[in-house]
């Protein structure tokens, strides 16, 4: 072996090192491009009889530094973040639709029932009732408006959900085409690695872990099997199995599902993380949840409101219809189709059917002994649709001082008696109940012994007891099986979204930063630096000038010899 | 440990957008002036505000109402008064008409003024507000309560209630019938079962009613020469009594109803004299109008039937029955004006823990907005300069 050869492996040694140098120089921007190192062996020394003489360098093989272990890490951070982003992106404008102060439902309800109570001030005008209405309507409308937005929302998520499946399947194509390849270079026979196949075939399984956690599983071949979900086979080999977009006809509108392979297995359930478990978390966890609550809420509006409406009596004396139109069954109140459902400002419903007399003024003269009790109508109990006269006759309260009773009797019906101990009962709440009427009736004060008081058909146009009765409908618990208000169940709904998006917000922080720590490590690891590819070029330059001087001593020893000849 | 260029570039780039975030909040906080720009910042802090302007909104409203309230009572309190000061003014003419020195065409003079009050007072009992409303017409604000002198009341008993707090109605207007048919009291006497004598009523005080269901029977025995007086179980007697002889029967026993009589005529036979008063309610147009036509009649002695004696007891009980509504109207305006102090008062705490949930303390912001800017800038400058930091730059 001459010293000429030995300088030539040195040199093309340093050559093949340069190359990599710059190939990674080259990269340095590259997405997923891990970094490479050309790997020197000594060649096969020549046994001299008594000794070994080296015989030079060669290329062993060009290596990618790549670690497994930290690379499914970073697969399965970008899985979590990217499901959490996801989640937070749609999480942020439901929370920014309820929770405005500007938009959302509380001003349209506040502003409604101030409406209401303009009303009761001044029952008889058609002005006020006029503002009522429109403030119905916009309350109608506030309604209609979030539901379309939370729709669109779904939408969107929809869509989300079918470019996501085009690209999972287009991804999944080209890693089995990379796999192909990869199969191809490695049956050669010369066993080497092709790196940058291997690099783009693991930035294309690191995009697929966008959209989903991806399991894979390194084959002999030097293929790869990447599972999804369930343990479903997305690539094998150098096969790739499809996803498709199905119909989910569980809801109403039909929303996008995902099937698996040809037969379209519905398999949405099960794929997990990245965007795709982010748009099926929020759809269910945040749209869905806050789309019920507010259909409730309006079920909830319209049905308080319908049913006290209907108890009451029209400017014209014609008994109330529906407030709001409601389709039926009701219990399918959908908030993005209530509408106002009256449109005379007449037709507002503000009077009581049945007032009180305190005394029958012709038949019962008022005497020096008559006390102050007192009865007051405080809501009508019967059910409606009511007909009216609401009361078959005059329904006469009579006062026995004697046995603290009221008996109540309208000449038709069995007569009642109503228990009143006037030194201590003063302001109490009592029923009566069918056949005679359904009232609840309030008795104060101290009446006399053979005090009359009257309960009469009554619809007069300066009644405001309805409207007094619609306004309480703000503060009374009327939802969730008595328990919240309106204002407090579009709360409980605001406070629900704006917990899940504040929870959702750290996650994604803190996803983000594990993100960051396992890109960290992998680009610690595999990632190009520059001043190192620098120092190395200076390196390698300076072992390929070494090598250069390696041949001229050869050529100089040459010549020597030739020279002595 | 080994850092990629790239990532480090990257790295560095991220942090810097971070600030640049964190400094676009900050800086919307202080143009807006609000802490929580969304609900999520402060998920507790935001429900807060849903309730706490739910409250002020509410309050505001109560205020609202409290004021119509007040104007309705006001202008109620008003037509009462002046009701009062007409009734005071025909009780002054009619003492003066009563009086024996006026003849009857004194009468007639001051009957034709007291029938011009009397119109005054229904028209004003007929009062209408800026909408057109019956005052006094309950829930029948479209119905005048008392169409003419003789009408019958019109309207209902309806009191229409604002809300004027939270659980406190006020109750905004009283019916007619509860304030102008007061009590009404007749007194009559039968002397059919009396031959000879005759009963004279020659004052009448202002207790002068009998008990309802009561009757008062004066009988003269001429064996005794006693006059016997009996009203229930109540018996008193004058002894001896003679024609003419004026008693008051106060004096006899002060359960006795407040009347001055006298026996007149033949005093010879058993005679028994019986007097009743029937209490009834009429409206306080009749009762004066009944008073202008005996007036005008110049029928206006105690034994005149209707009995007109009774007629300032009656007119009394009138004026007596609208100042009673009166005090509870000017009770209803105080309590409407507390009311108002506590919603005053409620809205200003409301406002302030609103203020102390949402506003932003600018301070703090300020001061934190100088803090990003410096990170932003140091982070942008330190940028520079390691970007500029390599090998290359030496080869």
């Amino acid at each position: 072996m001459s010293l000429l050869t030995t300088g030539v492996s040195a040199l093309l040694t340093a050559q093949g090192s340069l190359a990599t140098t710059s190939h990674n120089i080259s990269n340095v921007n590259t997405e997923g491009y891990n970094r490479q190192r050309t790997e020197s062996v000594t060649t096969t020394p020549s046994f001299q009889g008594s000794h070994y003489v080296g015989t030079g360098v060669t290329i062993g093989g060009v290596e990618r530094i790549y670690d497994n272990f930290i690379a499914s890490q970073v697969r399965t951070y970008t899985s979590q973040q990217s499901q959490q982003n996801t989640f937070l992106t749609f999480a942020e404008q439901v929370d920014d639709l309820l929770g405005g102060t500007d938009v959302g439902l509380n001003n349209g309800l506040e502003s409604f029932f101030n409406a209401v109570h303009e009303v009761a001030n001044d029952p008889t005008s058609i002005s006020a009732r006029q503002v009522m209405l429109t403030e119905g309507a916009i309350l109608a409308n506030s309604f209609n408006t979030i539901d379309r937005q939370l729709e669109q929302f779904d939408q969107q998520i929809d869509s989300l959900l079918s470019t996501s499946i085009q690209d999972i399947n287009s991804l999944s194509r080209g890693i089995a085409e990379l796999n192909n390849a990869i199969i191809a270079t490695g049956s050669s026979g010369t066993g080497a690695q092709a790196n940058d196949l291997l690099d783009q075939r693991d930035r294309l399984i690191n995009e697929l872990s966008t959209y989903t956690s991806v399991n894979v599983i390194q084959e002999d071949t030097g293929a790869v099997t990447i599972l999804v979900g369930n343990g479903q086979a997305l690539v094998v080999g150098t096969a790739n199995v499809e996803l498709h977009e199905i119909a989910d006809t569980s809801t109403n509108p039909v929303r996008v599902g995902i099937g698996y392979g040809p037969a379209m297995i519905d398999v949405s359930t099960q794929l997990t993380g990245g965007s795709i478990g982010g748009a099926f978390q929020v759809r269910n966890d945040v749209i869905d949840s806050a789309r019920a609550e507010i259909d409730a809420l309006a079920l909830g509006v319209t049905t308080s409101f319908n049913e006290q409406h209907r108890k009451g009596v029209t400017l014209d004396g014609a008994m109330g219809g529906d407030l709001f139109s409601v389709p039926t069954p009701p219990a399918t109140v959908d908030a993005g189709s209530i509408r106002l459902a009256i449109t005379d400002p007449r037709d507002l419903a503000i009077a009581f059917p049945v007032g009180v007399t305190n005394a029958d003024l012709t038949t019962s003269p008022i005497t020096a002994t008559s006390g102050s009790g007192d009865v007051e109508i405080t809501s009508v109990d019967a059910t409606p649709p009511l007909t009216l006269p609401l009361l078959a006759a005059n329904i006469t309260l009579t006062f026995d001082s004697a046995t603290n009773q009221y008996t109540a009797d309208d000449g038709v019906n069995p007569a009642v008696t109503i228990n009143y101990d006037p030194s201590a009962d003063s302001g109490i709440s009592v029923s009566l109940t069918a056949p005679m009427a359904e009232l609840t009736l309030t008795l104060t004060g101290v009446p006399a012994d053979g005090d009359v008081i009257t309960i009469g058909n009554s619809s007069s146009i300066g009644d405001n007891r309805n409207a007094l009765a619609l306004a309480d409908l703000q503060a009374a618990k009327t939802l969730n099986s008595g328990t919240q208000s309106f204002s407090d169940a579009y709360g409980v709904t605001v406070a629900n979204v704006a917990t899940r998006t504040h929870q959702a917000d750290i996650a994604q922080q803190t996803q983000q930063g594990l993100l960051d720590q396992a890109n960290l490590r992998y680009e610690s690891l595999s990632g190009v630096n520059l001043d190192e590819e620098a120092a190395n070029l200076i390196k390698f330059q300076q072992a390929y000038q070494a090598a250069s001087q390696i041949i001229t001593v050869s050529n100089t020893i040459f010549n020597a010899l030739i020279n002595a000849v | 440990m080994r850092i990629s260029t790239s990532y480090l570039f990257d790295q560095n780039l991220t942090a810097m957008l971070a600030q640049q975030a964190a400094l676009g909040k900050t800086q919307l906080q202080i143009s807006t002036g609000q802490r929580i720009l969304n609900p999520s910042d402060d998920p507790v802090g935001a429900v807060e505000i849903l309730n706490l302007q739910r409250e002020i909104n509410l309050s505001d409203q109560y205020l609202t109402n409290a004021d119509k309230a007040e104007n309705k009572l006001v202008s109620e309190e008003g037509v009462l008064s002046s009701s009062v000061n007409i009734l005071q003014k025909i009780n002054e003419l009619s003492v003066q008409a009563l009086n024996d020195t006026n003849g009857l065409s004194d009468r007639q003079a001051i009957a034709q003024e007291i029938t011009q009050l009397n119109e005054q007072l229904l028209s004003l009992v007929n009062t209408q507000d800026s909408s057109g409303n019956y005052l006094f017409s309950g829930y029948k604000s479209d119905v005048q309560p008392y169409s003419s002198i003789g009408a019958s009341y019109a309207g209902d008993s309806g009191q229409r209630s604002l809300q004027i707090g939270a659980g406190v109605l006020i109750e905004t207007n009283d019916p007619g019938n509860a304030i102008f048919e007061p009590e009404h009291i007749q007194t009559s006497l039968d002397s059919s079962a009396a031959t000879d004598s005759n009963l004279t009523i020659t004052e009448m005080g202002k207790n002068s009613a009998i008990p309802d269901g009561a009757s008062l029977d004066i009988n003269f025995n001429p064996a005794t020469n006693t006059l016997t007086v009996t009203m229930g179980a109540l018996t008193q007697t004058v002894n001896p009594y003679e024609a003419g002889q004026e008693v008051k029967l106060t004096d006899l026993d002060v359960g006795l109803p407040d009347i001055t009589l006298m026996l007149e005529g033949n005093l010879t036979a058993n005679d028994t004299h019986q007097l009743t008063t029937s209490q009834t309610t009429q409206t306080i147009f009749k009762t004066i109008n009944d008073f202008v036509m005996a007036l005008n009649t110049n029928a206006v002695s105690l034994n005149d039937s209707p009995n007109n004696g009774d007629f300032l007891t009656n007119l009394a009980a009138g004026i007596g029955a609208i100042v009673d509504v009166q005090a509870s109207v000017g009770a209803r305006i105080n309590i409407v004006d507390q009311q108002r102090e506590i919603n005053d008062e409620l809205t200003i705490n409301l406002e302030k823990t609103l203020s102390q949930i949402k506003d932003l303390d600018y301070a703090e912001a300020i001061s934190r907005l100088a803090l990003q800017e410096l990170g932003l800038q140091a982070s942008q400058q330190t940028f520079a300069q390691v970007q500029n930091l390599s090998l290359f730059n030496y080869l």
